[in-house]
């Protein structure tokens, strides 16, 4: 039972970590390595509001602004020329992330640093006692996917995002201004992440690292579901699901690897990966 | 122009000349190079001594980074795994099984064995045939983390995250091992050097430019990125080796995924596909590192990554360019990297396929060919039969499915359902680079040739199959067979094969892929388009030689043309596509005649049409 | 003096550096249909990639009512109240028919509105709303991209090839349908076509488009032009 709820938190952890990185490739056809910088981001936005001595709640919006705010600034000076070359781009975001480690480096320090969780203690739960903070992940991930279903099947915005994701040069020709669709998404995606990074540091710690693992593990899955929201969610219970298994019944280590190891091997055999098309 | 035509005959000569000049000059660059590292351990302090050895081995890794980056176009995070897989050979095996002439042996050996087994896992993963390249970068990150998450959890045997230390090593000076080291980078530089410039480096950069059009001239792409990738990889053991062998210290953080991106950004910021930019950077950027204490490590990361994004983002061919053009400008040297070598033409001994002229002449036979993307059909029962010096022409209004019959032919993973015969072998699922071998040669609609290589480099690309190039030098000569050489010279292309294709008007683009497609000596020719852009008289040139090379060299041409004046002229057969059938297959004055394709062309609704 | 709605001044534009149209010049007057004949590969499409913004302009330059829209970005030209209608992949197969509707508008205010006008000439698409557009039919599919052109109340279209693949009925509702805006709601109309039939059906004046020049053009209303055009197009 506890595996259960184990294999069921871990995918909503990657789902929510992931969802900022698909948004961005699925628009842009371009994979953000900063990704692992906004968590980071996100991470210290949550320990500004423990210092703050703030309500921890506060961490959500917080950290969801400054990494838009961020990803604003990013897409601006940095992403703009690197569209038409994505496996630059990968480098470049690459090194955003670095630029950020070490900013957070020199004006916080390098130290580990721990943050202090919105809801504490344990739940009763189906003849178990579950830790209550993940439980309340698992709804927070099905918030963010239904907040993003909504933006983009609900209102204009998203209609014209999806435009141009599916066709951008028709997109361009009825009036749509690609560029700016682009502009929201990078900062929409930057913030997401770093609302990922701010609900996922009660879980472990914070430091200047701490987004480099996840961002693998994230941008694995990405490749592994194409563009869609729904193979995502797929991808994260599947290979998020045996990351649990392999770790409780194997080794933890080798747990680690295998959501990297079994998404290469799926996409081998299966270039769509989890997608349907 | 005029300067060019007197020059052209001595060329050839000239070549010779200067492959001996160039010779030379690496032989008196690597000499300088030596002296300087022989003078190094005399005049450094000992603690630069120590940085710069581990700098050269970082460097060669840098430099297979560079290779397969800068060179050949494969993003790799990887290279510090098999850096790592050796180094831990050498740890694991002094540690474990002690130190000794006979163990020192065994741990190399295995380190490379081991690094190129691994390789060509990975290489198999990465590169199969239609892999994207994004997909490869994927398998290259995977791989570091995998390497160096299994060293993690290897407990007291690898030494988990401590990794090894403290285990017994050669007995020699650490000045020795600076001139190891130093020697192994001198060294492996101007053999990469050599082999970057020779005929078959340049296949590298044909592959980072068009790998398409690679396989299409028949070049087993995924076997040569394997290829390269293995022989990379023993390298970045061997590096690894030495590495463990004079620091005595291994950790999992050599064989991972950062340093894997750290090797990238020596590379960039030196200047990718330079080989020398690399090795520079790496000695620059990782020696200054560890001079610095305190906050400045960090600051100086910061700086790096600083510099690294503006690299990418505004100067993508790293600092090299922007040095070596100071340099020029200095000495008031001009650019002499372009226009550097034209080769003599030769006639090529020709090898004209040979299984045809048993067979009773029948050059392309299509039967029953399908092809259907889901629910729609794109072409449904194509059925025909070409012969030798027919000139058979495809016409069809637009999405009739022409250019997808000719991707059918040339590529036996196209087709949905039907045969392929060509000189009567089946083509089955073989990939574009098996077709070619069986005498087909295709031209694509725009121009595809490879925008930075020179004409005479492009033609030798295209000679790969049949004649093998040097892995360390450039013929002299370009021997080609006639039909090609009679394309090159009716265009005047033989005036410019130093030139690079990208300076090349466009109508000489597509010359050049006509010529580089008969450089192939092909009995079956696919040309999507020849005329596509071109003026009146280029037409007509090409028209000319279209109809000579079926006519002199029993050439079957199949064509795919919407002018239908030109078809008219040249054609000694039409088939008429419309949605993804025959509509009909006969003579130019059947066609021009038949009402049906009257309607069809002024849009009008043919009556086996079935769209609604 | 009124001004060219659509006024193209000897444009050179191509691929890369390919030459497509050499010298093209030509003017679509307000309120008229003006059809751009030619075969496949003549660069017809081309044409109105370039006016679009879509490929840049080697030389010359494109107005509209007067204003030059030279350099513009594709989004910016359409801006201009022009609704440009490509041959290919010109729906969003997996939007609805309804969100296919929407993206031709700037904004949702008048989408009701704006459904009810098509509905009096495609009256199939408002029953179809909900339905993804790449399920509908080939002739309803034509319907929808003019459909979809009209929810903008624009004042230029720019069409290409819209009869292609078409019954002969589905032709004449859709002629049936320019000529009614032309005529009612004063617009100006660009169609880019093979089917001379369809095009003399429609248009005001003509141009034929050969190997990237315009090689003939006039009014559409003598008795001989059909013959000079199919001659000019045939074999």
């Amino acid at each position: 039972m506890a595996t259960l709820l184990d294999i069921l938190t871990t995918a909503a952890i990657l789902y929510s970590v992931a969802a900022g990185l698909l948004i961005v490739f699925g628009v842009m056809k371009i994979i953000n390595f900063a990704h692992g910088g906004f968590l980071t981001v996100g991470g210290y936005s949550a320990l500004l509001i423990t210092k703050l001595g703030l309500n921890p709640w506060w961490s959500v919006p917080c950290a969801f602004a400054i990494g838009f705010v961020c990803g604003m600034l990013i897409e601006r000076l940095v992403m703009k020329p690197l569209y038409s070359r994505p496996l630059d781009a990968i480098l470049a975001t690459w090194g955003l992330g670095i630029i950020i480690g070490q900013l957070i480096t020199l004006g916080v320090g390098r130290e580990v640093q721990f943050v202090q969780s919105p809801v504490s203690g344990t739940i009763d739960l189906l003849g178990g006692t579950y830790s209550g903070y993940r439980l309340l992940l698992v709804l927070v991930a099905v918030v963010i996917a239904i907040g993003i279903a909504l933006l983009l099947n609900g209102t204009r915005l998203g209609l014209v995002t999806r435009a141009v994701i599916m066709n951008e040069n028709l997109a361009r020709g009825l009036g749509i201004n690609s560029g700016l669709v682009r502009f929201i998404t990078f900062s929409l995606g930057a913030g997401l992440a770093s609302l990922a990074g701010a609900l996922i540091t009660p879980l472990s710690s914070v430091d200047p690292n701490m987004g480099v693992p996840w961002l693998i593990n994230a941008f694995m899955l990405v490749m592994v579901s194409g563009v869609s929201l729904v193979s995502l969610a797929v991808a994260c219970l599947v290979l998020g699901g045996a990351q649990v298994l392999v770790s409780s019944w194997g080794n933890p280590i080798l747990g680690g690897l295998t959501i990297v190891v079994l998404a290469a091997v799926v996409l081998r055999l299966r270039p769509q990966g989890f997608s349907r098309g | 122009m005029a300067d060019a035509q007197a020059a052209a005959p001595v060329a050839g000569a000239a070549a010779g000349v200067l492959g001996r000049t160039r010779l030379r000059s690496l032989l008196i660059v690597c000499g300088i190079a030596l002296l300087v590292i022989a003078a190094g351990p005399y005049v450094l302090p000992t603690y630069m001594v120590n940085g710069l050895i581990r700098a050269f081995l970082y460097a060669a890794v840098a430099l297979t980074v560079d290779i397969l980056w800068g060179y050949t176009g494969i993003l790799t995070f990887g290279q510090s795994a098999f850096f790592g897989i050796g180094a831990y050979a050498a740890g694991l095996i002094f540690t474990h099984a002690g130190f000794g002439p006979g163990y020192a042996a065994l741990a190399l050996v295995a380190g490379i064995g081991v690094a190129v087994i691994v390789a060509a896992v990975v290489g198999w993963l990465a590169f199969y045939h239609g892999a994207s390249p994004l997909y490869g970068s994927v398998i290259t990150l995977v791989l570091p983390i995998v390497v160096s998450q299994i060293l993690y959890s290897g407990g007291n045997f690898t030494g988990s995250s401590s990794g090894l230390s403290g285990f017994e090593s050669f007995d020699i000076p650490i000045e020795a091992w600076f001139w190891i080291a130093g020697c192994f980078l001198v060294v492996l530089t101007a053999f990469a050097w050599l082999f970057v410039r020779s005929d078959a480096g340049r296949i590298l950069v044909a592959i980072r430019e068009n790998e398409q059009r690679c396989e299409y001239v028949g070049i087993n792409v995924s076997r040569v990125k394997i290829l390269l990738l293995v022989v990379c990889a023993a390298i970045a053991a061997i590096a690894g080796y030495l590495f463990a062998s004079v620091q005595m210290v291994v950790a999992p953080e050599y064989a991972g995924f950062v340093f894997g991106t750290e090797l990238l950004i020596w590379v960039a910021l030196g200047g990718r596909g330079t080989l020398i930019g690399p090795v520079i950077g790496t000695l620059v950027l990782d020696v200054s590192t560890s001079y610095l204490s305190g906050n400045l490590p960090f600051v100086w990361k910061l700086v790096i990554g600083f510099a690294f994004v503006v690299v990418i983002v505004a100067l993508p061919q790293g600092l090299m360019p922007l040095i070596k053009a100071a340099v020029r400008r200095l000495f008031g040297r001009k650019n002499t990297e372009t226009a550097d070598f034209a080769p003599r033409l030769d006639a090529a001994v020709e090898q004209p396929y040979a299984g045809l002229e048993g067979a009773g002449g029948c050059a392309l036979a299509v039967r029953d060919v399908r092809k259907q993307f889901g629910s729609l059909k794109v072409l449904e029962g194509i059925d025909f039969e070409a012969r030798r010096s027919e000139l058979l022409s495809l016409v069809g209004p637009n999405g009739a499915g022409k250019t997808t019959l000719m991707r059918c032919i040339a590529d036996g993973n196209e087709r949905s359902g039907g045969t392929v015969l060509l000189n009567d072998h089946d083509i089955l699922e073989l990939p574009p680079y098996a077709c070619v071998a069986f005498g087909v040669g295709r031209k694509f609609q725009t121009a595809n040739v490879f925008e930075t290589l020179t004409v005479a480099e492009a033609l030798r690309i295209a000679r790969t199959r049949l004649a093998p190039p040097s892995l360390w030098t450039r013929e002299e000569g370009l021997a080609l067979p006639h039909a090609s050489m009679q394309v090159i010279r009716a265009t005047g292309l033989d005036k410019q094969l130093g030139t690079e294709a990208r300076y090349l008007s466009h109508g000489m683009k597509q010359a050049l892929e006509l010529a580089m497609v008969l450089a192939l000596e092909p009995s079956v020719l696919l040309l999507d388009e020849p005329t596509a852009g071109l003026t009146k008289p280029e037409r007509t040139l090409i028209g000319g030689i279209l109809t000579d090379l079926a006519r002199d060299h029993q050439l079957c041409i199949l064509l795919v043309e919407h002018d239908l004046d030109f078809v008219r002229e040249i054609s000694s057969r039409v088939i008429v596509l419309h949605q993804g059938r025959i509509l009909l297959d006969g003579t130019v004055a059947q066609v021009v005649e038949s009402e049906l394709v009257r309607t069809i062309y002024s849009g009008g609704h043919a009556a086996t049409g079935g769209a609604a | 003096m009124s001004e060219a709605a659509l006024d193209v001044r000897a444009i050179r534009s191509g691929y890369g550096e390919a030459p497509v149209l050499r010298d093209v010049s030509f003017d679509v007057r307000p309120g008229e249909i003006f059809a751009l004949l030619g075969k496949n590969g003549m660069g017809k499409s081309t044409l109105l990639k370039s006016v679009m913004g879509f490929l840049p302009l080697h030389a010359g330059s494109v107005g509209v009512f007067g204003a030059d829209i030279t350099g513009l970005p594709p989004h910016k030209v359409a801006r201009r109240e022009i609704a440009y209608t490509p041959q290919e992949q010109a729906l969003f197969q997996d939007l609805t028919v309804e969100d296919n509707l929407r993206l031709g508008m700037r904004d949702d205010t008048f989408f009701d509105a704006g459904v009810k006008r098509i509905g009096q000439f495609f009256p199939v698409l408002p029953t179809r709303l909900k339905q993804r557009a790449g399920t509908l039919s080939g002739g309803e599919q034509k319907m929808l991209l003019v459909a979809r052109a009209l929810m903008s109340r624009p004042k230029l279209m720019l069409i290409d090839e819209i009869s292609e693949g078409l019954q002969p009925s589905v032709i004449d509702r859709l002629a049936g349908v320019l000529r009614a805006e032309r005529d009612e709601s004063k617009v100006s109309i660009l169609i880019i076509e093979q089917n001379v039939k369809f095009a003399l059906s429609v248009a005001n004046r003509y141009a034929v488009l050969k190997l990237g020049e315009i090689v003939d053009r006039g009014d559409i209303g003598g008795a001989d032009v059909e013959r000079r055009i199919t001659d000019q197009l045939s074999v």
